[in-house]
């Protein structure tokens, strides 16, 4: 019982990270720029709200600060992949590339390895929501994360809404399904690119906020570990779809803590576990593909 | 016409790196010292000395590899991204086949069963996205991506616990027998390897440009529909690009072991990774052979420059990974392109300016 309660917690904590980047780069996916950048943009939020938070011993302005970062990059990415129509596969690589050695230059500067906030207690910014935390079984698992992890599932709704109810989903879903028609009728095609582009941006700040900060009070280069492109795949296996593609992500989370809590009782093959969300999401990537194309009776070779 | 056309792409490849090198030297200044003299330190050390060019080509020979691996699927449009997890997957197997074998073995025999385990690794790696790709459609990109972690978080197990060597104060596989080593040449830090590169490179260059799979490439990078309704079988194009490239990886990672690691340690292909380097050389070739070889030239100077620099300024050597951040994000964009606004533009320039002055020669 015990075993399976901290599964699950785990899981809920796993997975909000890339449940803010699933959302995030749903809209870019959904006005048809691929961003990889999504990793990278993590990782620099996760950098400089843990270096804002060192210095200034503010967890709030930590997260502002890299929200601010992660939107920079974001600006950096739709103006060399919208606005110089550069190839984005390219631009994104170089924003990962960038976020590394940047982190990777100012961890030399300030001659560590890490930055460890140590006046933090991680305690301290879980939050017990009243009533909740008293129901026996769920109240263990629902209750007692940080703020920013309830924020990614209340995400998962808001992302929801805003591309399904509003206006402003339709034109950024047009955008993506036909650019010309969208010109023609008059909408600035640019625009709604750089904002959904923009929209990832700050929920991967958000996330490397999360990572970094309000979970561990720490900060080692290469931290994320390839979340982003979990979330990208997450993203192509729902089909574009916040909610399906969320499923997705809590999937990668379940798979994720199912290896850190059953390696404990792995002994020494422990450090296998840790390939299971990769190897996961491969076959998950794999098996929706197959089935997406059982149908598809076109002969000779189809791209994408 | 052609020659115009080469001057866009060497410009194309030129601009982003210097101005990367712009931004890198703005850096600089603001740490307090003089860029001039960094970067003075970082090509003079690393291209102008002979035994500093000597080392730089020693460099250079993996990532001459790295970069054709990555060329040649992205020049068919197939983004295999998993460069890296090959290169180490051969790098490592061939390691613990040149630990293991027989010490009194044939030194050539030794090399090239080393080199051909480290090559079949790449190429089998690379087969399970290819047949992904090929027969299911799955995006390749992110299934590279993915399996370089798995294969990153499987050799940390494999050398952390079966293949560890017990002896090393850190975590690391056993060195390799004497005779699986390329002995250097002379006093210079040079290797057989870099020849077997080259050669590499030679064989490439005919594929790549002389051959049927050549143009076959070029034509699925352009259309893959078009390229198999006219009887080009994508499906095992696909597959043969991607063992191709898987190869080149796995022959990367063998020889950058058998010629300057000679163990497998947690951090056996640095920072970013050689076949991340790779990708910035392939971008910065424009994917052709020959651009590749010069650019992995000069990559390998930034490396052996970085090292310099770290010895006789303050700068931190990490700032060049900062600067190969930015040439990949410049080199993103095309400055001029064969047809752009730009170029009639500065020739209309031109033309005023000659009709000016012919103008007044005329007065």
């Amino acid at each position: 019982m015990n075993l399976l309660n901290s599964i699950l917690y785990d899981t809920i904590y796993h997975s909000a990270p890339i449940i803010l980047c699933v959302i995030g780069g749903i809209f870019a996916y959904k006005a048809n720029v691929l961003n990889i950048a999504l990793e990278g943009m993590m990782l620099i939020g996760a950098f400089v709200s843990t270096l804002t938070a060192f210095f200034t011993h503010s967890v709030l302005l930590g997260v502002l600060l890299a929200i601010l970062a992660s939107t920079l990059f974001g600006l950096i990415f739709s103006f060399f992949g919208v606005t110089c129509k550069g190839n984005v596969i390219i631009t994104g690589l170089a924003i990962n590339l960038l976020a590394t050695a940047i982190a990777g230059f100012v961890l030399i500067q300030m001659k560590t390895s890490n930055i460890t906030l140590s006046y933090l207690n991680i305690a301290d910014l879980q939050i017990n929501i009243p009533f909740i935390r008293d129901i026996p079984f769920l109240g263990k698992i629902l209750s007692g994360h940080p703020i920013i992890t309830y924020i990614s599932f209340l995400g998962i709704l808001v992302m929801w809404l805003l591309m399904y109810r509003t206006k402003f989903g339709i034109y950024v879903r047009v955008v993506g399904e036909n650019e010309d028609a969208a010109k023609s009728l008059g909408l600035k095609t640019d625009f709604y690119k750089y904002i959904a582009i923009l929209i990832g941006a700050v929920c991967c700040g958000l996330a490397g906020a999360n990572l970094s900060t309000e979970r561990l009070g720490l900060f080692t280069n290469g931290m994320t570990a390839g979340r982003g492109f979990i979330a990208i795949a997450a993203i192509y296996c729902g089909g574009g779809s916040p909610t399906k593609s969320a499923v997705y992500a809590i999937l990668f989370g379940l798979a994720r803590s199912l290896a850190v809590n059953l390696s404990i009782y792995a002994g020494p093959a422990a450090g296998l576990f840790d390939i299971i969300p990769y190897v996961m999401m491969v076959c998950v990537l794999a098996v929706v593909s197959i089935i997406k194309h059982k149908n598809n009776k076109v002969r000779g070779f189809q791209y994408e | 016409m052609k020659i115009k056309s080469t001057f866009v792409h060497l410009a194309n490849s030129v601009l982003p790196v210097l101005l990367a090198f712009l931004i890198g030297g703005i850096i600089i200044a603001m740490l307090g010292e003089n860029p001039l003299d960094t970067y003075g330190i970082l090509l003079s050390k690393s291209l102008l000395t002979s035994k500093g060019f000597l080392t730089t080509l020693h460099y250079a020979s993996p990532l001459i590899l790295t970069g054709l691996a990555i060329a040649i699927t992205f020049k068919a449009n197939i983004f295999n991204m998993g460069v890296e997890g090959q290169m180490l997957l051969g790098a490592f197997f061939s390691g613990i086949i040149g630990a293991y074998l027989p010490a009194g073995m044939n030194s050539v025999l030794a090399k090239i069963v080393c080199l051909t385990v480290g090559v079949l690794c790449g190429a089998i790696s690379a087969m399970l996205p290819a047949v992904l790709k090929a027969y299911f459609k799955v995006n390749e990109m992110v299934v590279t991506l993915m399996l370089n972690y798995a294969i990153i978080k499987i050799l940390e197990f494999l050398s952390t616990g079966v293949f560890r060597d017990i002896t090393a104060g850190y975590v690391c596989t056993p060195t390799i027998q004497k005779n699986a080593m390329f002995s250097r040449l002379g006093s210079s830090r040079i290797t057989a390897f870099f020849f077997i590169a080259v050669a590499a490179f030679a064989v490439m260059y005919f594929v790549m440009n002389k051959s049927k799979l050549g143009y076959e490439t070029t034509a699925i990078g352009k259309n893959p529909e078009f390229a198999e309704a006219t009887g080009m079988k994508v499906h095992k194009k696909i597959l043969m690009l991607m063992a191709i490239s898987g190869a080149l990886s796995g022959l990367a990672g063998a020889g950058y072991m058998m010629s300057e690691k000679f163990k497998f340690t947690l951090d056996f292909s640095g920072n970013p990774g050689l076949g991340w380097d790779g990708m910035l050389i392939a971008l910065l070739g424009a994917h052709s052979p020959v651009g590749i070889l010069i650019a992995a030239v000069f990559y390998a100077a930034l490396k052996t420059g970085a090292d310099n620099i770290n010895l006789y300024s303050m700068v931190p050597k990490e700032i060049v990974a900062v600067i190969q951040g930015l040439i990949i994000l410049f080199l993103s964009i095309k400055f001029l392109s064969e047809n752009s606004v730009t170029g009639p533009k500065i020739r209309s320039l031109f033309a005023k300016l000659t009709n000016r002055k012919a103008g007044r020669e005329n007065k």
